[in-house]
């Protein structure tokens, strides 16, 4: 009883990083109102960023007096992980999207931005459903409104108003399956419904847990563009600027995968499952989601002459790289190596390298002229060496060639999906690896397709560009993150395996056959 | 048909899943159907039924249904109308914490170990809703133009 009210009243210093992100919104929004500008509540805000990522790296939380089943939030490494992503992430993207954005709305975007990274640090944290569902939702939010600030043309609103139906639609099928999970289990608390899982007390009703896992993938689906739920990416990135297109290519991918490890139920407090208690139908429909969001994500790729709308199906491929990660998690008889840790090693390649294509087209674009066809790069190499340069590493790294993060990443991937112990799923992973292959070299085709357009073709009408300092400070970042992780990727493996390991022993509750 | 055994966990007793007890959804749910149809057939049933074309009409909050979807509204509805809705789920949060939390039969443990901080919680709310406020008032949404 003294553990449980320990634990519940400790929800508050587990919480601390966010709250520092929150606070800070409220004085950049308060501030804002009376003052505008850009540099003043910019700085404040990486303040903010600074001062959260301090307590997160010097004030570790100590789980060992809290009891799982209570708690609200569990600040373990996954979600230590999560933190140190989100706030990396919201400083890149900050600086990413600064040249973008004007006088008078810098405040609200840049509020927005605070809190939007709060969300993910709690959907890091989350250990009940209603704190999930809260902290995905302080995602969407903010990012409504930072989809509509920027620009008020027409694609802008069309972007704005499709992603925000789309997205209160996902999260009312994910409420949904969570009230399935609930009913069910008789508890929101995810420990416990794992625990309620691995006792096979829910076996009984096989449809209503099926019925509700699905609505949760669903949900989900949506943040992380798998294919049925992938519609709405290349229209909202194309209509809005680049520091909200990578904004949403990045931070609702993160957040969704880490929400569908915690759910899962690979990493987190309870127990964890194997692959009979999740069931078979969950690696299958893993297996299926994963199959099609990279075909499908590859091939529309390929039609694509708008390089914003290339990077959303591009997106939707990579999303199925990591989907693999998801589906073989279960069948794993060492989960160090692919799984969980290859899916958080590749979010970080994956950010690299896609924010870092964005900040180029920010770098190119001025308010007059917004940079995102194909036939606008041509010539590049020429006209921008360093930028066409920097285009071309992030493009090689989105195919997976060696010394870049994106072959890091899918090396740790595919070694996982081959290396399943179980015979008959063994040789369902290994078409699931032949299918992965034939992806990655059509994805080759449309990256190389457009370094030749920059490196082989002449400037039809030469680019001005405008990359000022704090956008090269964002390219030098991703630049950075992409040549690190490919050349010396065991730092960032060793912080990926140990955030990914499962805290729990597969069969450790007591009283068990 | 026996009723399953309760479930212990780290937490407590806890009762087992029985589908049993979702009964009263199923007493709702007739009596939704139940009033649809009966509403529906009993105005078929008794109404006089003079047809005009105004009648024949869908009928759309008093809007005319047919003509361009795009109307214009002034903008001010929908500011006032989402202030409301702040100050509409404050109440509702704050009336159970009201009634509940500091009743006279409360849990003394309860008292002894959340009280003050489900109070300071309670203040951070009325906090962050002071920002908001602040924020609308700054940006002018309750000047009335």
């Amino acid at each position: 009883m003294d553990a449980s009210i320990a634990t519940l009243q400790s929800a508050f210093r587990q919480g601390a990083p966010e709250a520092v992100l929150i606070l800070t919104a409220f004085v950049v929004f308060l501030g804002g109102a009376f003052r505008p500008g850009k540099l003043v509540w910019g700085f404040v805000c990486l303040l903010g960023f600074v001062g959260a990522l301090l307590v997160v790296l010097w004030h570790p939380f100590d789980l060992s007096k809290c009891v799982p089943t209570v708690s609200v939030l569990w600040t373990d490494p996954l979600c230590h992980y999560t933190r140190i992503v989100a706030i990396v992430g919201g400083v890149v993207l900050l600086l990413a999207s600064w040249d973008e954005l004007p006088h008078t709305q810098a405040a609200d975007y840049f509020a927005c931005l605070l809190i939007l990274t709060a969300g993910v640090g709690l959907v890091g944290a989350a250990n009940e459903l209603v704190t999930m569902f809260l902290a995905l939702e302080l995602i969407s939010i903010p990012t409504y409104v930072m989809l509509y600030l920027p620009r008020t043309g027409r694609p802008a609103q069309e972007a704005a108003v499709k992603y925000f139906l789309l997205s209160i639609f996902s999260s009312a099928l994910l409420l949904f399956g969570f009230s399935y999970l609930y009913g069910v289990t008789g508890t929101t608390n995810i420990a416990a419904i794992h625990e309620a899982f691995a006792r096979r007390e829910v076996t009984m009703l096989p449809g209503l847990v099926m019925a509700g896992s699905l609505f949760v993938v669903a949900g989900l689906g949506f943040r992380i563009t798998a294919v049925p739920f992938h519609f709405y990416a290349p229209d909202v990135y194309q209509g809005t600027g680049n520091g909200p297109a990578a904004l949403l290519a990045f931070i609702p991918k993160v957040a969704g995968f880490v929400a569908f490890i915690r759910l899962l139920g690979f990493t987190g407090p309870g127990p964890v499952l194997s692959a009979i208690e999740v069931g078979v139908e969950m690696p299958l429909l893993l297996w299926i989601l994963a199959a099609i969001t990279m075909t499908i994500g590859n091939v529309l790729a390929v039609w694509q002459d708008d390089v914003k709308r290339m990077l959303a199906y591009s997106g939707v491929a990579h999303s199925g790289y990591m989907l693999l990660g998801l589906a073989v998690n279960p069948y794993l008889a060492d989960k160090a190596n692919g799984g969980v840790p290859a899916i958080l090693f590749y979010l970080i390649a994956y950010g690299a390298m896609t924010v870092g294509a964005f900040a180029v087209l920010q770098a190119l674009s001025t308010d007059n002229r917004a940079v995102s066809r194909n036939d606008d790069l041509a010539g590049l190499a020429e006209t921008h060496p360093g930028l066409a340069m920097a285009l071309a590493l992030f493009l090689f790294s989105m195919i997976g060639l060696p010394l870049t993060a994106g072959f890091a990443g899918k090396f740790q991937l595919f070694v996982g999906v081959l290396s399943t112990t179980a015979p008959a799923e063994s040789q369902m992973f290994r078409w699931l690896a032949l299918i992965a292959a034939v992806n990655a070299a059509i994805g080759a085709f449309y990256y190389l397709r457009l370094i030749g357009i920059m490196y082989l073709r002449t400037a039809i009408r030469p680019l001005p560009g405008r990359a000022g300092l704090t956008g090269v400070l964002a390219l030098a970042a991703c630049v950075g993150f992409t040549v690190w992780l490919g050349v010396y990727p065991a730092a960032v493996v060793k912080f990926t395996r140990n955030a990914g390991q499962a805290a729990y022993p597969v069969h450790h509750l007591a009283g068990r056959p | 048909m026996s009723l399953p055994e309760p479930i212990i966990t780290p937490a407590g007793l806890e009762a087992p899943f029985d589908l049993s007890t979702y009964y009263p959804i199923l007493i709702y749910s007739v009596i939704v159907i139940g009033f649809s149809v009966v509403t529906l057939f009993g105005s078929w049933l008794i109404s006089p039924g003079k047809r005009t074309a105004v009648k024949m009409m869908p009928y759309e909050s008093g809007m005319d249904p047919i003509g361009d979807a795009r109307q214009r509204f002034d903008v001010k509805f929908y500011l006032i109308a989402i202030l409301f809705l702040v100050f509409d789920v404050e109440l509702l949060f704050l009336y159970p914490w009201a009634v509940v939390a500091y009743r006279e039969g409360a849990d003394a443990l309860w008292k002894a170990e959340f009280g003050r901080l489900v109070f300071c919680e309670i203040l951070v709310f009325f906090a962050s809703l002071a920002v908001a406020y602040v924020y609308a008032w700054r940006k002018g949404v309750f000047a009335w133009r």
